[in-house]
């Protein structure tokens, strides 16, 4: 049974009742008062792409509470990194880095209930072309020229991606540039330009795949593939030579409530490498690109409310210093993986592997 | 002082102080400390006993393969590096344009300065080495670059040719479209340009073809010949090593 409920607009809405009488959301679609431009003669189709009905009881039956991902590391425990340079023979210099997927996703495998995958975990590819020369319209730089891509693939997400470049990812590419601008040595390299690009094959989750958006929602999980892409940025950066003051690294460190680990205490606790589909709700989060070396951020990217961290009683910082303090630990470890992945390149090279 | 180099740095690794030694290419100096900022080999110049004290540390961009130990099979390995023209530095272009007052070139490769003063070919270990494959394939694939937008452009003016008779110089008689050509950077230039000059005995054109098509051979230093046809065909030619 099908009711419309038109609005003032030429705008309908379909919505179906299921035999318990209860209203199911189905899916809304608007048709458009068809303007002069579109072709009259025709039944025109839905001017965007559609997505298949989603029925609320598949949904209930499907994602029970304990299919729920939940976090198996120690607060301080960062997950596993994957980081090799060199592997895009046509570029100066290239990375691929991906994060150890969440234990859920191994379980889920095992036993598997449902072809949705429970989580997902950052993979990235990076590219550096370059130096180059400056287009033939640019004007004299004494310096080098930093440009920064980062693209989503179509399939990266849970919601495909548009093959333009949308907003977040262009607020992506200006957040690397910053990070990556504060570590190179520009006046090294007059007259050229660096370009950086990074495709994104898998992107994290901004909450459990199952739970409906809530007050709680930002997009958390671009804060992890922001870490990645600065990380694989650099790696690439050192595979083409490019001089730099030092590895720059991203960590994420974020304040978390999750109901069912927090017990006793319920308090928003501080994590280190947040994956956002293993919190019920995150509270506040930063990224920071880091310089080990030199104790110096280039980058500092900070969300949501920090102010209700519970920390150790002797200790006197604030939520957010303590959330900044997190994210450069994490930029520390994820520092390591990225000397060694680029003293690993170096030995290949050098052919004393 | 007994803190020993590494093989081997990283970017932001610590090399020494500065007190020791001087910061020389690949490295920066920070809060009096040397730091590497490329990958590669650390390599210490022995200080030159008139004009410096201390000797000058270094992280080379030439990877060079250590496999000393069988030297009859060079291994052909890809030892990528970037470099920019920088000025003096030696280039090989390739002619894109002749105009009356200039002629229009695509730096090719930068020639480093070891390889250039080595006498022996084989031992060359740089990706530069091979420039016979560099110049008769259109693109050096160590640039990444295969169309002249993507190469650094340069200049070389009418009064840079030759050293000699500044004001008798046609262009048309020292360059033709497709000869390389060997030149020493003047300037890095304009927004587009650098600017080289050929204003040496060993520099100036390289390899040339004439207008039937075939290599030519440099018979003097404004002529060169073709070996099938016998015709000459005036250039400003490089002295050939």
């Amino acid at each position: 049974m099908l009711r419309a409920n038109s609005a003032n607009t030429q705008d309908f809405r379909f919505w179906a009742l299921d035999v318990s009488d209860n209203f199911v959301y189905l899916s809304t679609f608007h048709v458009k008062e068809i303007k002069m431009m579109a072709d009259r003669r025709r039944i025109n189709g839905p001017p965007g792409g559609t997505r298949p009905a989603v029925f609320a009881s598949n949904l209930q039956s499907g994602t029970s509470a304990t299919d729920r991902a939940q976090r198996q590391r120690q607060p301080s425990e960062l997950r596993k990194i994957f980081l090799k340079t060199g592997l895009i023979p046509t570029a100066s210099g290239s990375s691929y880095l991906e994060f150890e997927p969440s234990a859920s996703l191994a379980a889920a495998r095992a036993n598997p209930k449902s072809l949705i995958p429970p989580s997902s975990a950052l993979k990235l590819a990076c590219t550096v072309h370059g130096p180059k020369p400056l287009p033939r319209s640019a004007a004299f730089s004494p310096n080098l020229v930093l440009t920064t891509h980062v693209k989503y693939a179509p399939f990266a997400a849970r919601q495909r991606k548009g093959h333009i470049r949308d907003s977040s990812e262009r607020d992506l590419g200006v957040h690397l540039e910053t990070a990556l601008r504060g570590a190179i040595i520009a006046e090294r390299w007059p007259k050229s330009g660096l370009d950086i690009t990074i495709t994104i094959l898998e992107a994290e989750d901004d909450r459990w795949w199952g739970s409906a958006p809530d007050s709680h929602d930002a997009s958390w999980g671009m804060m992890n593939v922001l870490a990645g892409c600065i990380t694989a940025a650099s790696a690439a950066i050192a595979d083409a030579h490019i001089d730099c003051l030092d590895l720059v690294a991203g960590g994420v460190a974020a304040i978390v409530s999750d109901e069912t680990t927090g017990a006793s205490t319920g308090a928003p606790k501080l994590m280190l490498d947040t994956d956002p589909a293993e919190h019920r709700s995150i509270l506040s989060a930063c990224v920071v690109a880091y310089m080990p070396a030199r104790d110096e951020i280039t980058e500092l990217w900070l969300k949501g409310d920090s102010s209700k961290a519970s920390l150790e009683n002797n200790d006197d910082r604030t939520g957010h210093e303590a959330l900044i303090d997190g994210a450069v630990d994490a930029a520390r470890g994820a520092h390591t993986v990225l000397a060694e992945a680029v003293r690993e390149s170096l030995l290949r090279t050098v052919g004393q592997i | 002082m007994a803190t020993s180099l590494p093989a081997v740095a990283i970017p932001g690794q610590r090399l020494g102080s500065i007190t020791a030694y001087s910061a020389g290419p690949g490295t920066h100096v920070q809060q009096s400390n040397i730091y590497a900022s490329i990958a590669g080999p650390v390599i210490v110049d022995p200080a030159q006993p008139k004009t410096q004290t201390k000797s000058t540390l270094r992280v080379s961009r030439i990877l060079q393969g250590t496999s000393q130990a069988a030297p009859a099979a060079p291994t052909k390995q890809k030892h990528r590096y970037n470099t920019l023209p920088a000025v003096d530095s030696i280039v090989l272009a390739r002619v894109t344009r002749v105009q009356k007052r200039q002629a229009t070139v695509s730096i090719l490769v930068v020639l480093d300065e070891t390889s250039s003063t080595t006498t022996d070919p084989s031992k060359l270990a740089s990706d530069n080495d091979n420039v016979a494959s560099i110049l008769t394939t259109a693109a050096n694939p160590e640039n990444h670059s295969n169309t002249d937008e993507l190469r650094f452009q340069a200049l070389i003016r009418k009064e840079d040719v030759r050293a000699v008779e500044k004001d008798r110089v046609v262009m048309d008689e020292m360059f033709r479209v497709g000869d390389i050509v060997r030149g020493s950077v003047l300037s890095l230039g304009d927004q587009s340009f650098y600017y080289l000059t050929t204003a040496r005995n060993d520099l100036g054109v390289v390899m040339a073809r004439s207008e039937a098509g075939n290599m030519m051979f440099p018979v003097s230093w404004k002529e060169m010949r073709d070996p099938v046809t016998g015709a000459g065909e005036q250039r400003k030619v490089a002295r050939p090593y």
